[in-house]
């Protein structure tokens, strides 16, 4: 297979002070160019510099009609025990494809549930064994661990594969050009802290009476996972997004791992701070409260003889979650908004370039009316939350394009295999945003 | 034969190579689907496109089998066109689009779930457990005793005149029970490594039980009250709730994935606890019966459990009081709705 698109990957350091001034140019006179016809021929130089298109995304999926096809896909899935959930997944992502609207244009899903049903089966299969495994005996849920290990990067790609060739927009599909060998260096290191605390677990003969070094190991070994976390994170994604191609056109991720370590410092910041936050409001108001409580704690514990204690320890525990789930409340979102910036912002080439601008407080909003009206509703906001996050997030997603569409011309690629998908699923691989 | 050609419409086509739309009308004649435009005559079995369904929202799109495709962003003219071309609806498509169908829908998915979690799910596990082999019970019993002997509990200081009479006395009573197949079991006596195990019984599947020395202290070594709670524990050996239990959470937990999606692990374990809690309360409600056929079979006056169950509320009373935790063992003492279970030990015991 030719790799015609590999010319105009070579770095581009001004891209960032590019994208600015397309910014300031703002959206209109966008769409109306794209129709401009260009012979074929054009194709090897369809790089124009002059040219800078923004095509807008616009997703116009409505909650209440997304409502109806979860449920009857629900009620389907559940009466037919499983079987039916490809073609439920199939009708969900023709329904969010088709509403995602590219400069105008809607993207098409194509799967086919048929094939897809296949691969859940061999994965659900795959699933019912690692669990069995578990509870069976140790070793041999160390072993189901390992083989999942050794299969999971081989399905990621073939998952990621699976997805983009079944993805088109303006009748071209689009694909993954990621090796599997590629797939193994981006998953594997994030196998290594748990196969070196196995490794390190192998060694202590007596499990109830571990020596010595055994707590300094297992802190050091920690206390590296929790410091590469961010490289592993990027090795990852770097994989991810070097490997999506449309037409002639393949991606690029332009950010190192000091924008990721940067991140995570953040992220890490706004969690501590916000529970910070959440402590001093808590002891400001036991503060104002605190005598009333602690008359109230004495007086039932001196009343019925048992109940102070346990008010207590209840109490502890409500506010333990509270403070977890506060502190969750603002960090969630503020990483998700910065990391999907980071990550698409920084993801494309010389022609083609994603730009993202979530904002942390409509995220946080929509979240917090998403918890509330799950909680309210017993579950079945579900499908209005995702409809609620998937257009705030594509809709904050632009791009830029310096090439002429119609340009663009089909690359042959690889279709991937359904059982990818399917693992996709159960393993909870995430594609795209 | 050549059917009369139906309606036309004008969509964007894409062939596929390249972005380039073009602007083609097409229609439906006989078996076949015409597209026409500039330099453009195409003639595709009906049977190899993929055609989009009815949607409020969203654009239509209609996948060739070749890779082309065929767009039109103002839905209802398509919807209008694909009726008139005689294209058929699946019933799937119409529920999605009536809210009658969806009421209607939201009703059997309640009836479904309600009928799943009292008959189906029980009755999977049972299904499924009667197919698993006793050398799985026993696999998993070995590994869990393992993670508690030594950890939890140590040996008994029982003295051993004492662990044989009631050792002695339980198999007596099993062969009364069961005469013909008594289920696997194996009576250990332990002690608590701390307080937090306290007096306690409990069964681990493959049929190891294990007694503490607390509870044997509790009840004063009250044989027909060890009896009582021994039939309980074999109780759930012989309906082999361990392994049942694990493959109605197992269940469970795929029901709630499926039906809560990825929303959040916090909010789907939420469901996932409460139905669990239901099961463990049948599972109690099996194995005091069986505890009423053992004590039954030995002669014993089911008010024993009775006398128990009081023993127990006024250690927790005790330990509370003391100014420790009320946390009471696990199997036996903390299991819910107390009433309920004295209730029915008083009433076996009246018949």
């Amino acid at each position: 297979m030719t790799l015609p698109q590999e010319g105009f990957i070579a770095s581009d350091g001004d891209q960032p002070a590019q994208i600015a001034s397309i910014d300031s140019a703002g959206l209109n006179g966008v769409v109306s160019t794209l129709d401009t016809t260009l012979p074929p021929s054009a194709t090897p130089s369809s790089f124009d510099s002059t040219l800078t298109e923004r095509l807008p995304i616009r997703f116009t999926g409505s909650g209440s009609e997304y409502f109806r096809i979860w449920i009857v896909n629900l009620l389907l899935t559940l009466v037919t025990l499983g079987l039916y959930f490809p073609w439920a997944k199939v009708r969900r992502l023709r329904y969010f494809h088709g509403n995602t609207l590219v400069a105008g244009h809607p993207l098409g899903f194509h799967g086919d549930p048929k094939k897809m049903l296949r691969g859940y089966l061999l994965v659900a299969l795959l699933g019912v064994l690692y669990t069995a495994a578990g509870s069976f005996s140790p070793v041999a849920g160390l072993l189901a661990f390992v083989i999942v290990a050794l299969l999971w990067p081989a399905l990621f790609k073939s998952s990621l594969q699976f997805r983009m060739a079944n993805t088109s927009w303006r009748g071209l599909r689009f694909r993954f050009k990621g090796s599997t060998g590629g797939a193994y260096r981006a998953l594997l290191p994030l196998f290594a802290p748990s196969a070196v605390l196995a490794a390190v677990l192998a060694a202590v003969p007596d499990q109830a009476h571990p020596p010595g070094w055994f707590g300094a190991a297992f802190g050091g070994v920690m206390g590296l996972t929790l410091l590469s976390l961010p490289l592993l994170l990027w090795n990852l994604k770097k994989y991810q997004h070097d490997h999506y191609a449309f037409a002639q056109l393949q991606t690029e991720l332009r950010a190192g791992p000091r924008s990721f370590y940067g991140l995570c410092l953040k992220g890490l910041g706004v969690w501590l701070l916000s529970g910070l936050a959440v402590g001093l409001l808590m002891a400001g108001g036991f503060a104002l409260l605190g005598d009333g409580l602690g008359d109230w704690l004495r007086h039932r514990g001196a009343g019925p003889g048992r109940r102070g204690g346990i008010a207590a320890v209840i109490l502890v525990v409500v506010l333990f979650f509270a403070v977890s789930l506060l502190m969750q409340v603002f960090a969630r979102p503020y990483f998700t908004s910065r990391f999907q910036n980071l990550l698409w912002s920084r993801t494309g080439n010389r022609q083609l370039r994603f730009k993202s601008d979530l904002r942390f407080w409509p995220l946080l909003r929509t979240t917090l009316q998403n918890w509330l009206l799950m909680i309210v509703t017993l579950g079945l906001y579900w499908p209005f939350a995702r409809v609620a996050l998937t257009r705030l997030r594509l809709e904050s997603v632009g791009i830029v394009s310096r090439t002429h569409l119609d340009a663009l011309v089909a690359q042959a690629g690889l279709e991937g295999d359904a059982a990818g998908d399917a693992a996709g699923d159960f393993f909870g691989i995430d594609v795209g945003l | 034969m050549s059917a009369p050609a139906g309606p036309a419409l004008a969509v964007d086509f894409f062939d596929g190579r390249s972005a380039r739309s073009h602007r083609v009308r097409i229609h439906v004649s006989g078996e076949r689907l015409l597209i026409s435009g500039d330099g453009i005559a195409r003639s595709v079995p009906l049977a190899d496109v993929q055609w989009p369904e009815r949607t409020r929202h969203g654009a239509r799109v209609a996948h060739l089998k070749d890779g082309g495709a065929l767009h039109c962003t103002e839905a209802t003219a398509w919807d209008a066109w694909a009726r008139d071309s005689g294209r058929g609806e699946t019933l799937v498509v119409r529920a999605q689009q009536s809210w009658r169908w969806v009421g209607g829908i939201v009703v059997a998915l309640v009836l479904v779930l309600a009928a799943g979690y009292l008959w189906g799910l029980p009755w999977a596990s049972r299904a499924v457990v009667a197919v698993l082999p006793a050398s799985v019970d026993r696999e998993i019993g070995n590994a869990a005793l393992k993670s508690v002997d030594g950890d939890l509990v140590q040996p008994s200081a029982l003295p051993p005149a004492q662990q044989a009479q009631l050792r002695a006395a339980f198999e007596r009573a099993v062969a009364q029970t069961w005469p013909q197949s008594a289920p696997p079991h194996e009576l250990l006596f332990r002690r608590g490594k701390d307080k937090s195990l306290g007096p306690n019984a409990f069964a681990l599947p493959g049929g190891t039980m294990v007694l503490t020395d607390e509870l044997v202290a509790l009840v004063d070594g009250d044989e027909s009250v060890i009896l009582g709670v021994l039939g309980h524990e074999l109780g759930h050996v012989r309906h082999r709730h361990g392994l049942r239990m694990l493959v109605q959470a197992t269940a469970l937990g795929v029901v709630t994935s499926v039906v809560l999606g990825d929303f959040s692990n916090l909010l789907a374990g939420v469901p996932l606890v409460l139905g669990q809690a239901g099961y463990a309360r049948d599972a109690e409600r099996e194995a005091d019966a069986d505890s009423v056929r053992l004590m039954k079979a030995a002669g014993i006056s089911p008010d024993a459990m009775v006398r128990f169950f009081e023993k127990i509320a006024e250690e927790r009373r005790k330990r509370s009081g003391g100014g420790e935790p009320g946390w009471l063992g696990i199997a036996i003492a903390s299991h819910p709705a107390d009433d309920d279970r004295i209730r029915y030990f008083k009433q076996a015991a009246s018949q």
